[in-house]
Formats: structure tokens, C-alpha cells, sequence
């Protein structure tokens, strides 16, 4: 696999939902130095700020969206001691309950696998540009912050 | 020359689920130009704009309000983020280490 599929496959914005298994053998199978393999998954919760939740949507810039992703692996790569780095964002209506976003950072020791994780999820939040629409019974409801 | 702005989420339903707008500017115009353009034509957005509630994207980076706009540039106006607004000095990757 080119340097370019390789990202391609590492860095997705996809509307289907995905097998956290395979995703976690994509960066397994990368290099057996990998000692340790932190994940995050974000899944689709049916409470928010006080209001039922039904269903939320998500829009995505499609460009920025994967470009910024890109950086963010590349950043975590460089600055912290890990191996590869994971990086799945869904887009569209999802249910209750399903995934969401994947972050998966394979390293040599659990310590830099953990801190990159963190530091992922959270500059993804900060510098992706994807909205969260949810669907409540006071009607849809874009979500602007969440920690 | 007319630019066209992108719009997302919130803002894509402010404005009547238009998904861009088309914005006449002088040639050379900037960012700056934009949001008074904006301004004069909607100016509830205008002041978000202002406010740097809504930021201005120019070729997929956020831009200031000195960037130069060409007719060809990729230009979109962003609501802030689901999981939070893009603020300049966030945390460093140092910090987690």
C-alpha cells in the first residue's frame, strides 16, 4: 500500500459505520513494535443538556474536514512517542446508541498510546469543522459546545 | 468580482437552508470586505461574523481579516464546531505529555 492509501485508510470521514475490531488490526498490523493500543469511541447518546435525544446528524465541510484530521494524525505522530494513529468520523443520521468517532493509537508503551488518544478527541473537537445536529422533542437543536 | 461562501449547519438554516451565498466584492477585496458585505445584506450573521462566533474559511484554513480573497478561492463561513469553538492558544500537545 502506497504512503497515500496508507493515509487514506488511517484518516476517514464516512457516512457507514465501521467494525472497531478491524480498525484496531488496520494499526495493529501497522508495525510489531506496537505494545500498546489505546481507543476512544464516541457513540450516540439519547440525553443532552437536559432534552431526550432521538436521533442527531451530522454535516461535515468536506475538504476541511479530512484535511484537518490529516494534520491532527500527523501532529500526534510527531509529538508524542507513538507508532500510528487512527482517525474515523461518521457524517449523516445516526441512531441512538451507534458509533461515532474512532481514535485508535498504537504505540510501544500504554502511557503514550493514552496520551495521544486524549490529545486527539479533544483537538478533533476543537478544530474539525463537523456539526452536530440533535433531534429532540422541542425539534432539531444544533449543538455548538461540549467538553 | 463575486465570491461564493459556503454555509453549515446553524447557519445553513439562519439562512433559509442556502447552502452558499454569492457575494459581489471589489477586485482585491478581504476577508474584512466579506463580513461587511455580509453585514449589510444580513445583519444578524454580520454580527456572529464580527463577533467571531462564525469564522471565515479561506482554501480549507481560517482566515483574518486582512486575507485577500480571489474570485477562485474555496471561501465558507463556520458556525462553531460541535465539540467546541476554534480558539488560537488551545492546549498544546506538550502538555499532555
Amino acid at each position: 500500500m502506497s504512503t497515500v492509501d496508507t493515509e487514506a485508510a488511517l484518516v476517514r470521514v464516512q457516512r457507514e459505520t465501521f467494525s472497531i475490531d478491524e480498525e484496531i488490526d488496520r494499526v495493529r498490523n501497522r508495525s510489531t513494535r506496537i505494545g500498546g493500543i489505546a481507543t476512544f469511541l464516541g457513540t450516540a447518546r439519547d440525553r443532552s443538556d437536559d432534552r431526550d435525544v432521538s436521533r442527531i446528524t451530522f454535516e461535515y465541510y468536506e475538504g476541511m474536514a479530512q484535511k484537518k484530521l490529516r494534520e491532527i494524525r500527523e501532529r500526534a505522530l510527531q509529538d508524542f512517542d507513538v507508532i500510528e494513529v487512527l482517525i474515523l468520523h461518521r457524517y449523516g443520521e445516526i441512531d441512538i446508541g451507534e458509533n461515532i468517532v474512532l481514535i485508535v493509537v498504537g504505540a510501544m508503551h500504554r502511557a503514550d498510546a493514552f496520551k495521544a488518544c486524549k490529545w486527539c478527541i479533544d483537538e478533533l473537537k476543537q478544530i474539525t469543522p463537523i456539526w452536530k445536529c440533535e433531534q429532540t422533542p422541542d425539534g432539531q437543536v444544533w449543538v455548538e459546545q461540549h467538553p | 468580482m463575486i465570491v461564493t461562501v459556503k454555509l453549515f449547519g446553524m447557519l445553513k438554516a439562519q439562512l433559509h437552508n442556502q447552502s452558499e451565498l454569492k457575494v459581489p466584492l471589489e477586485q482585491g477585496g478581504r476577508v474584512d470586505d466579506l463580513i461587511a458585505a455580509i453585514q449589510a445584506m444580513n445583519p444578524e450573521v454580520g454580527d456572529l461574523l464580527l463577533k467571531r462566533k462564525i469564522l471565515v474559511s479561506v482554501n480549507h484554513e481560517i482566515a483574518h481579516g486582512e486575507t485577500e480573497l480571489a474570485g477562485s478561492d474555496e471561501i465558507a463561513l463556520l458556525p462553531p464546531f460541535s465539540g467546541g469553538s476554534w480558539t488560537p492558544g488551545r492546549m498544546p500537545a506538550d502538555v499532555y505529555r
